[in-house]
Order: structure tokens, then sequence, then C-alpha cells
């Protein structure tokens, strides 16, 4: 009887203070990117893209490798409409720089413009999220029709202001992924993980607060312009780019060390070898394409080298290539978010 | 009907209550003063700061190289680049799709709350009211009011930055007067209001 009840307790009394450890680390790193990121916006942006950028890519794709099923089955029309609608968006995203160059079109039409390719990303979100009530019918996400339209609506007012709205969500998409993954593999982290949240509109709040009256940063030269002008100096004048920089630069942060570090390192073995394609399932089932994993990894590991060498050459450059190839990054994060919901 | 009457006064108060900060429309005081002062061509809002620089000889006014581009896009009457507001109020397609859009998220809400089981008869008229209210308030101010505080409030303690040396920011608007009513000097103009002297407004 007692040794049963040893065999009970000792996985709990091993699990509270690695979930306090977690909590540390989290708190720590949460309160550091804040500070970095406060301190010295532009250069510590600088210096982040140039070190996470790629390798975040790398290992998303690697994440999203890992939760592809080695037959679609029932999930074939999902995936269909994500790999489609991924296809088209981000080839529509990409072109939009390039038809702007050759075309003289009024500001108020590429308003419109924007506003349409914003409108057909939240149809294909909203196609997808239909696809997936299909198979969990007990769910009730009704309410997200009205919540998508409202969406829309916003949208067609400030088509500048959901872009930019796009740009300071997706960062948060990874802590959602982080809550997901918690509760799947440990779930005794995941009560701690979601109180550590609620630090994150507090951090927020005293950033700006502390960054609100600040004097907007020097952008007079072309790579500091590009860093202000994604963050939205160019959309929200009167607001400081200090704080816009500063606030875009630390969810940026939490977003790299969610996929670089807290997704590879606290999920299975599977996810701590991350350089092992026979880690993949899509890899290592019988039925399964390991060699196409294989040149996928690869592949992916060039550019992530090419990346960098682009970076060192002409860093202005390749952050705007970047910035917008990225789009792809951002639109399969939501097909997968919605397979672990 | 009470129901109804909470509702009419719902809607109305929201009314009043997102049109109170709107600009009341300047009318001349005669019909003579108006032609002889034209009115100031408004171009667009813009941050601006305000700092001081004890190193310098001569003032100086620094543009933005995107904002010169607005400036002249605004001039040659094109509409520019606007900010939040102006974006949102200029483009009337835009607004027609986004109000249909929200006419139709307002509608299936109220159907999906209205067939919703977990909630009772009161609880749905006050959900369907108070909806319909956030509905109009919000698209009222984002189509016609300028939400949050005034632009004098980060005007408010200029003098004392200035005293101290330290910086300003707060939103401007940037218009373009006749040369006779300003003698060629370009004239910024602050909201700030007279303090006396136990420091109130």
């Amino acid at each position: 009887m007692q040794s049963a009840v040893e065999l009970r307790t000792w996985p709990t009394a091993k699990a509270v203070p690695n979930a306090r450890v977690f909590v540390a680390i989290v708190v720590l790193c949460t309160l550091a990117a804040a500070a970095f990121a406060s301190w010295l916006p532009l250069q510590v942006s600088i210096v982040t893209l140039f070190l996470f950028a790629g390798p975040h890519n790398w290992f998303e794709l690697r994440y999203f490798l890992m939760r592809l099923p080695v037959r679609f089955g029932r999930s074939r029309n999902f995936f269909l409409t994500a790999f489609a609608g991924l296809g088209v968006l981000t080839v529509v995203y990409i072109s939009l720089p390039l038809v702007y160059n050759a075309t003289a079109w009024s500001e108020d039409a590429w308003s419109t413009v924007i506003a349409s390719w914003n409108t057909a990303l939240l149809v294909w979100i909203g196609a997808l999220v239909w696809l997936r009530h299909k198979q969990k019918t007990q769910a009730n996400w009704a309410w997200l029709i009205p919540l998508g339209l409202a969406l829309c609506s916003l949208n067609w007012l400030g088509p500048d202001l959901f872009s930019l709205a796009i740009v300071y969500v997706h960062p948060l998409v990874a802590l959602w992924f982080l809550d997901r993954h918690l509760r799947r593999t440990r779930p005794a982290w995941s009560r701690a993980y979601r109180r550590c949240l609620c630090l994150l509109p507090l951090v927020l709040a005293g950033m700006i607060w502390q960054l609100s009256q600040t004097s907007s940063l020097a952008d007079n030269n072309g790579l500091f312009w590009r860093i202000t002008q994604h963050s939205g100096a160019e959309v929200l004048p009167q607001v400081s780019s200090h704080m816009l920089v500063s606030v875009h630069l630390f969810l940026e942060m939490l977003h790299y060390a969610v996929w670089i570090v807290a997704l590879p390192l606290i999920g299975s073995t599977a996810m701590t070898k991350f350089w092992d394609v026979k880690t993949v399932p899509v890899a290592r089932h019988p039925k399964g394409f390991p060699r196409l994993i294989a040149g996928v990894f690869v592949v992916a590991l060039i550019v992530v080298g090419v990346l960098w060498f682009g970076f060192s050459i002409d860093y202005a450059t390749t952050r705007d290539v970047y910035f917008t190839v990225a789009i792809a990054h951002v639109l399969a994060e939501a097909p997968f978010l919605l397979r672990m919901i | 009907m009470k129901a109804l009457l909470f509702a009419c006064c719902v809607v109305l108060f929201s009314a009043v209550l997102v049109n109170a900060d709107l600009r009341p429309p300047i009318k001349p005081a005669n019909q003579n003063a108006a032609q002889t002062a034209p009115e100031p061509k408004y171009i667009l809002h813009t941050g601006l700061e305000i700092t001081t620089d004890p190193k310098a000889y001569e003032a100086r006014l620094q543009i933005p190289q995107s904002q010169l581009q607005n400036f002249r896009a605004a001039l040659d009457g094109a509409p520019g680049n606007p900010p939040i507001a102006g974006g949102i109020a200029l483009s009337a397609p835009r607004t027609i799709v986004a109000g249909l859009l929200m006419f139709l998220a307002v509608s299936v809400a109220g159907v999906l709350l209205a067939r919703s089981s977990s909630f009772g008869r009161t609880q749905k008229a006050l959900g369907a009211i108070v909806l319909v209210a956030v509905m109009l308030g919000a698209a009222a101010i984002i189509t016609r009011g300028n939400a949050g505080p005034p632009g004098s409030y980060r005007w408010r303690n200029l003098p004392q930055a200035l005293a101290k040396g330290e910086p300003t920011v707060g939103g401007v608007d940037v218009e373009v007067v006749p040369d006779d009513q300003l003698s060629g000097r370009m004239r910024l103009i602050i909201p700030l209001k007279k303090q006396n002297n136990s420091g109130d407004e």
C-alpha cells in the first residue's frame, strides 16, 4: 500500500519544481525581451531578424510537417482548401509590390486592393473553420460567422489598419500553438503557462505607458525607415514610432523564442531530435515520403543560409524580400492551428 | 413595449454621445468677412514633436520624407496616404461595403442569439439591444467621430516640457492658408488653455 502511494505521488512531486523552473524562464524571457525591445529597438530589431528569421521558419516548417498526416483521409477537403488558399494568397500577395511598381493606381484603389486581399484571407480562414467544424460537430463555432463578418467590415473601413493588425497579431499565434502543444505533451505546465500569459498584457501596457511619450525614432536612413514603416509609423503618424517598433519587436522576440526554443525543447523526443528526419511521421511511416521530407529540410536549410548571406550583403533589400515572402508562413499557421483545436 | 422604448433610448443616447466630440460647423460672422478671409484648406492630420536644442542657432522645421510626399500628393489633389480617420471616411464605396458587412454581422449575431437555448428571453432582449447599440456606436465613432481624448490633451504639458527642455509629441492638422493671412510666415497653433495662478485650466 505504501509503495502504491509512493508510485502515485512521485511524478507529481517531480513535475512541480519543473513547472516552477518553466514559469521562471518564461517570466525572465518576457521581461528581458521587453527591456531589450524598449532600450534599443532599431539595433535589436536588426540583430534579431538577422539571427532568428530564417531558423524560426525552418523550425516552423518542421513543426507543420510533424503535424501532416500520411494520408489525408477524411481531412482531404480541409488540406486541399488549405494548400490551395495558401498558394493563391501567397502568390497574389507577392505580386502586389510588382503590380504597384508597374501601375499608377490611386491610393484609394490600392486600399481597395488591400481590402480585397484581406477579405480573401478571411474567407479562406472561414472556409477552413467550416471544414474543421464538420469534423468536430460537438463544438459550437457558429459565433465565428458574425465575428468574421465584423472583421471583414472593419477591414473595409481601414485596410491599412487591418493589415497592420495582422503584423501585430501574427506573433501572438505562436503563443496559442505553445498552449495547445503544452496541453498535449505537458498538461501539468499548461495552467502555469496560462498564468504566465496574464503577464503579457501587463508588460505591453507598461511598455506603451513608458514609450508613448518618447520622441519618434530617427528614420533618416533607408533601413531605419523600413523598420519604422513595417511597425506602422506611416499608418499611425500620431503615435511614437519608438513605441511601435518596440512593441512589435517584443512580440517578434516572443514569437521566435516559441518556435526556436520552446516548442523543440519542451515537446516530445521527436521534437527534441529536430535534425532526425525519421522523427517526422510522414517520413517514418512505411507508406511515407522520407526522401521528399529530407529534401525539403535540406532545401529549407539552404534557404536559411541564403537569407543570412542576403542579410550580410544587402540587409534592407533582403528584409523587404523576406517580409513579403514570409506571408506564406503566416498563412500556413491558420490550418495547422485549426487542426490542433 | 418597454424593451422597445429602452432600445430607442439606448440608441438615441449613444448617437448623442458619439457625436458630442465632433467639431461644430464653422459659420462666418458675416458674409463679407467670409469673402475676405477664406477658410484654411485642410490637408492632412499627422504627428508633431516640439523639442528644444540649446546648441541650435536657428529654429528648424524637420519634415520626414514620406510626410513631404503626402503633403505634395494632398496639394496636387490626390488623396495621398491619409491616416486613420481620413482613410476611413474618404472612400464611399468602401464605407458602403463595410456597412453591408457590419449589417450582416449584426443580423447573424442576432439570429444566433435568438436561437440559442442557453439564454432566457430577457437576457436575449438585453443582449440584442446592447449589441445593436455597441455596433451603431462603434460605427458612428469610426466613421464620424474622433475616438479617444481630444488632441489638446497631449499638448497640455507643453509649457512645462519646454521649460525643462523635454520633447512633447501630439497630433497636428496641416492647413494651407492664403498668404495675406500670415504675411509669408508659418504659424503653429497649439491648443492650450490659459492657466490661472492656482494651476487650474
